[in-house]
């Protein structure tokens, strides 16, 4: 196996998963990349999480009643999970359908929201709308238990358009007018969640969604310059055939897998990066009748997303996530997980709690002063704990690379190790005459383990390490 | 067709509890252990991130809250926990000696830390994580025999360990793997009259019955939600007459057996407003017109992951819900005919 076949699936690893360490990415390689892709877009074919061991040590994991361990646990999954596609989609599709804590009348809504990403998300997205329509902490969310016949609230109408399936607009065109708001509003109405049972004094309880025939608008629609009596599955079937939709969720995978693009309020008058990539994601999603794993399945094995490598910033889950499973930390539940995952909020990504229904703006706005230290601190402070087992396997390896290393050697088996990561020459220059001036590198020498953290840490404290 | 007519007749009593960080209430309960009186021991697992729920309430059947000792505290970070005298991390369960102290194990610090009834720290056993004999690994469940003796689920080894009350080691049995007398993760654990020790093999999802000495004696379950099956039994409890009651956590019942093995029945569950509930609702006057309005409300008397189940000499059967925050109380009923005479 080549150092291409290493570095390819370090690629796709990063971006179908949050990474691996260099023993799975080796087990990968030799395995294929074109079958790695296929395991990946069939997580039934892997394990499931263990969940009874997960909620046995960790109690709160039954009920899910709270935002902090649901983050935690939610964490735990991506750390853990042999299903790393599938805890992916699950964070894509809630970075793009939005709910959020600060307005969840029931957190344990947003848990079972995240499982239904996990089991429709790589499904047809024609499902997946239909089932956001009815799930219960997006009609709280977005107030359609609030809108009646007569009394229409537009929040979740507009939002669906503007958000979640059109898009304001492409090739400077807008793809909706208010009217069509109004239309798919009137369409909702009736579709409700049950009266909740109050938090005490035993907790809350699931709502369940419930259609309301009286409080639903029975008159004629005119929405996307169809005419009918509309209900909500109606708008959502109109909207799933539009090529608006099939633009936007090209480009949604296009900017969440492959590369930054342009965020979401300048799509109308933004054209793609990569049109003909976009075009290919279009052409798949209307050929597969609106399948999201064949989009992925183009998206993964072509030639644009191979060449994409570190072209995108990596998100605080991504970072978090990522450096913990390279680490070798939390592969069974312990205390301690809830700080760790306190680091993804100081870095920008308060997950299940993003700060408006447009979710984070990516790339490079991950970036300012304080998200930067607070990322450097927290993945330097990870690989250079030398007691970290992940951290022991890669001064092992990089060790058993010969009893004295030259500082080229000690950059690239710590390069290796992250991930195949790939640096810029200066960086390297600076990273070598770094590992230079501590003299000569034995790898038999007591402080040899020091010296690879400290290289591990220099590593990822480069503007390089920011990308995925 | 023949009617078997069982003696056995379990009824709902009461509910116990409500959700509270502090003072009356409980922060997810996972066990229950009785005192003498009506006292009850109540220990609360809580949250990492809210350590402060990490407690003992004690109180009694009648729902007066009396204390709360042992209280988790804060740690400096993801890898440096309070070792400090009395606190405590992951508590599992509560045995108490013949003198009622209680003796708490820490599945997490691997300790097993002793009180007395009114709260006050009397001392903890040495640092033992590990394999060997008398070592822990995340011990769970825990009992006294009638000699004050010790016996402790330590199921990260698979295994039952027997010890004194001041920490030495007597005896081991049990080893991983699903044949008789093996463990897979096993938690709950109670003694019986006679002095045998009923283990619920946690994911093997079976009940074992074993001597004092810990030979083999029988078995029963498996997994499945049918009846007599089980999904990752959590806790087991023996009443005066032999019945055996398995907490069944996640088919969210509670399970009953002869003292053969043989199924009974089953508590999906019952539970009411306990004292501590009306207190709350009468405090929050709007919760009960929400209550009134809500859609659902009978889903509030079923079990919710059951973590553990206790029997007093009464016959009163404790099942707390941790993710409730309260404990499901059943009577046994008299197997004797006592009405008037004909």
């Amino acid at each position: 196996m080549s150092d291409q076949d290493i570095s390819l699936i370090a690629h796709l690893m990063r971006r179908a998963g949050f990474g691996a360490p260099l023993e799975e990415l080796q087990a990968r390689a030799a395995k294929g990349y074109d079958a790695t892709v296929d395991e990946l877009l069939d997580p039934e074919s892997q394990p499931p999480m263990e969940r009874d061991i997960m909620m046995r040590y960790k109690v709160d994991w039954l009920s899910q009643a709270g935002l902090e361990g649901q983050q935690e646990e939610w964490t735990y999954r991506m750390i853990n999970s042999k299903r790393p596609l599938q805890e992916k989609i699950a964070l894509f599709w809630h970075c793009v359908l939005v709910t959020g804590h600060a307005k969840c009348e029931y957190p344990k809504q947003q848990a079972l929201e995240l499982d239904m990403f996990r089991t429709v998300g790589m499904g047809s997205f024609h499902e997946l709308l239909n089932g956001l329509a009815k799930d219960p902490a997006m009609v709280f969310y977005l107030d359609n238990c609030m809108s009646h016949a007569g009394a229409i609230n537009e929040n979740w109408g507009r939002e669906l358009l503007e958000l979640f399936s059109l898009g304001v607009g492409m090739d400077g065109d807008f793809n909706y007018s208010e009217d069509d708001v109004k239309a798919a509003a009137r369409a909702f109405t009736g579709w409700t969640v049950t009266n909740s049972i109050p938090r005490y004094p035993y907790g809350k309880y699931d709502a369940k969604f419930m259609f309301d025939p009286r409080d639903h608008d029975t008159g004629e629609k005119t929405f996307l310059g169809e005419t009918g009596n509309f209900n909500g599955q109606d708008i959502v079937d109109i909207i799933v055939k539009q090529p608006a939709t099939a633009r936007f969720v090209a480009r949604h995978l296009y900017n969440f897998f492959v590369a930054d693009e342009p965020q979401v309020p300048a799509w109308k008058d933004t054209p793609p990066n990569d049109a003909a990539a976009i075009k290919e994601l279009e052409d798949e999603y209307f050929r597969s009748n609106y399948n999201i794993s064949s989009m992925l399945n183009v998206l993964f094995k072509s030639d644009w997303f191979k060449a994409a490598k570190f072209a995108k910033v990596k998100s605080p889950a991504e970072t978090v996530v990522g450096t913990l499973k390279l680490v070798g930390d939390f592969k069974f539940p312990r205390p301690g997980l809830d700080m760790m995952t306190m680091n993804i909020r100081f870095m920008g990504q308060d997950l299940l709690n993003p700060p408006t229904v447009e979710g984070w703006h990516t790339g490079r706005e991950w970036i300012d002063s304080g998200t930067l230290v607070e990322r450097i601190n927290f993945t330097a402070d990870q690989v250079g704990n030398v007691n970290h087992s992940g951290v022991k396997n890669i001064i092992n390896r990089v060790g058993s690379l010969g009893p004295v290393l030259t500082a080229d050697q000690l950059v690239d088996g710590c390069l290796e190790n992250l991930g195949a990561y790939q640096i810029s020459d200066v960086t390297r220059t600076q990273l070598v005459e770094l590992a230079a001036a501590e003299g000569e590198i034995r790898t038999d020498s007591e402080g040899f383990p020091l010296r690879v953290a400290t290289m591990l840490q220099s590593i990822v404290a480069t503007t390089e390490y920011l990308f995925a | 067709m023949t009617t078997e007519i069982s003696h056995i007749n379990v009824q709902y009593s009461k509910t116990i509890g409500r959700g509270e960080q502090f003072g009356p209430g409980f922060n997810y309960p996972v066990f229950v252990a009785r005192g003498k009186d009506d006292i009850m021991y109540v220990l609360c697992r809580g949250t990492e991130f809210r350590p402060e729920g990490v407690r003992v309430t004690v109180c009694t059947t009648e729902e007066e809250y009396i204390t709360t000792f042992a209280r988790g505290v804060n740690y400096q970070g993801p890898h440096e926990f309070n070792m400090d005298d009395g606190s405590l991390v992951w508590p599992t369960s509560i045995a108490l000696d013949s003198h009622e102290n209680l003796f708490i194990s820490d599945e997490w610090l691997n300790r097993i830390s002793s009180f007395s009834k009114d709260g006050d720290f009397l001392g903890k056993w040495e640092e033992r994580s590990g394999t060997g004999d008398g070592e822990l690994d995340r011990p769970s469940g825990m009992a006294f025999d009638a000699d004050d003796n010790l016996y402790i689920v330590d199921s990260g080894n698979h295994r039952v360990q027997k010890f004194n009350k001041d920490g030495k080691f007597l005896m081991k049995f049990g080893e991983y793997g699903s044949g008789d007398g093996q463990f897979d993760m096993p938690w709950g654990i109670t003694i019986d009259s006679h002095g045998d020790i009923f283990i619920a093999d946690w994911r093997n999802d079976r009940i074992q019955k074993f001597s004092p000495d810990g030979t083999f004696l029988m078995k029963f379950g498996e997994s499945g939600s049918g009846e007599g099956q089980f999904n990752r039994p959590t806790g087991v409890a023996v009443d005066r007459d032999g019945v055996i009651y398995v907490a069944d956590w996640l088919n969210d019942r509670l399970q009953i057996f002869d003292e053969n093995g043989n199924f009974v029945g089953l508590k999906t569950g019952e539970a009411g407003i306990s004292k501590w509930a009306k207190d709350k609702l009468d405090a929050n006057a709007e919760m009960w017109e929400e209550r009134r309005r809500a859609q659902g409300l009978e889903r509030e008397k079923d079990f919710w992951g059951p973590t553990g189940v206790t029997v007093d000499d009464q016959g009163r059967i404790f099942v707390p819900e941790s993710a409730r925050n309260r404990i499901q109380v059943y009577q046994t009923q008299s197997s004797t005919f006592a009405g008037p005479r004909l």
